[in-house]
């Protein structure tokens, strides 16, 4: 009997420590995750939003990239490198547009062909209300590159897949 | 009596051993059928009016094109982004064709092609261009938009999952 209770003791610790092994210590996967979830969250905007959490929300999405990052899109215009200072200029001119917005990514592959380099296939969906009262909803096959430095996780690439070509 | 016996029994069956083998196999069946078979989807837009209504529900089956190539003419599903967003259009030029547009009409190497499924009135002018290696071009029945808010255009043949049941 008290073998029993010392076994189902012991059990029990291994569980919980497994899941604080998996919870303090995160894998690359999950940190890489994470990188999308904050996006997501500093790119999506509520109607009652203040302009305080506005400019924090601007500023938090470029540290979220590389020093310089590459934008590839079907668009010529919009293909570029881009720096922090810029992305989140264009984040805040972007999100100024818009009443409401909705950011989401779904169907994350990640993969890393190279160390501290992660390989990332995804769908982004975008709904959103223009302050012109106008509904969007946009969705994207996305491709992109982070790479990792000072045990973060940086965007370096992003590729707007085009599916059909005129 | 015995009716009505059949008729409890069909409505509320004993959990008999054969019963729970029976009901794990139809969900099996079922999940992998619905899941990579036969695919149902809900039509979003309006591109491919009348032929396939905003709104409609069909299926995807998607070994139609397990032994055999996608022919003109033909409606088959792409797949947009990830693994659940797919466009409905019609194939109109198969790899090495011509195709051009001239004042709605569709030309592939110079001919004019007939689209019986072509309902509504048309206006496009698109100049010619030759659909790539491994590619077909792919445009919805419901032109009567302009053209540059119509999604068409060549895609890669492995991005066709499939065509839709009827």
């Amino acid at each position: 009997m008290v073998k029993i209770k010392y076994l189902l003791m012991g059990i029990l610790i291994a569980i919980v420590g497994i899941v604080v092994a998996v919870t303090v210590f995160p894998s690359e996967e999950k940190r890489v995750k994470k990188r999308f979830r904050l996006l997501s969250e500093w790119v999506s905007k509520s109607p009652e939003e203040n302009p305080f959490t506005t400019l924090q929300k601007m500023k938090d999405i470029g540290e979220l990239f590389f020093e310089s990052c590459e934008l590839k899109a079907p668009d010529e215009s919009l293909s570029g490198s881009y720096t922090r200072q810029e992305i989140s200029a264009y984040a805040g001119s972007a999100r100024a547009h818009f009443f409401q917005l909705d950011f989401k990514f779904y169907d994350l592959h990640i993969v890393f062909p190279e160390k501290e380099v992660a390989k990332v296939a995804l769908t982004a969906r975008l709904i959103g209300k223009s302050t012109t009262g106008e509904q969007v909803d946009e969705i994207r096959e996305l491709e992109c590159f982070l790479k990792k430095t000072d045990k973060k996780w940086f965007f370096s690439e992003i590729e707007v897949i085009q599916v059909l070509k005129k | 009596m015995a009716v009505n016996r059949r008729i409890r029994q069909f409505f509320f069956p004993s959990l008999t051993p054969t019963f729970l083998i029976r009901v794990f196999l139809v969900s099996v069946f079922a999940y992998l059928f619905f899941g990579y078979l036969c695919t149902p989807f809900i039509i979003q837009g309006i591109s491919m009016e009348p032929t396939y209504p905003n709104g409609g529900i069909n299926f995807c089956w998607r070994l139609r094109y397990l032994l055999s190539e996608p022919k003109r003419h033909d409606v088959v599903a792409v797949r947009f982004a990830g693994s659940q967003i797919m466009l409905l259009k019609r194939v109109v030029a198969r790899e090495g064709e011509q195709v051009e547009f001239r004042a709605g009409r569709l030309y592939v190497d110079g001919k004019e092609i007939e689209e019986p499924y072509v309902r509504f009135p048309c206006n496009w002018n698109l100049s010619p261009r030759r659909v790539e290696k491994e590619c077909v071009y792919v445009v919805g029945d419901n032109r009567s938009m302009p053209i540059e808010g119509h999604h068409f255009g060549q895609t890669s043949k492995i991005r066709i999952v499939g065509a839709p049941l009827w």
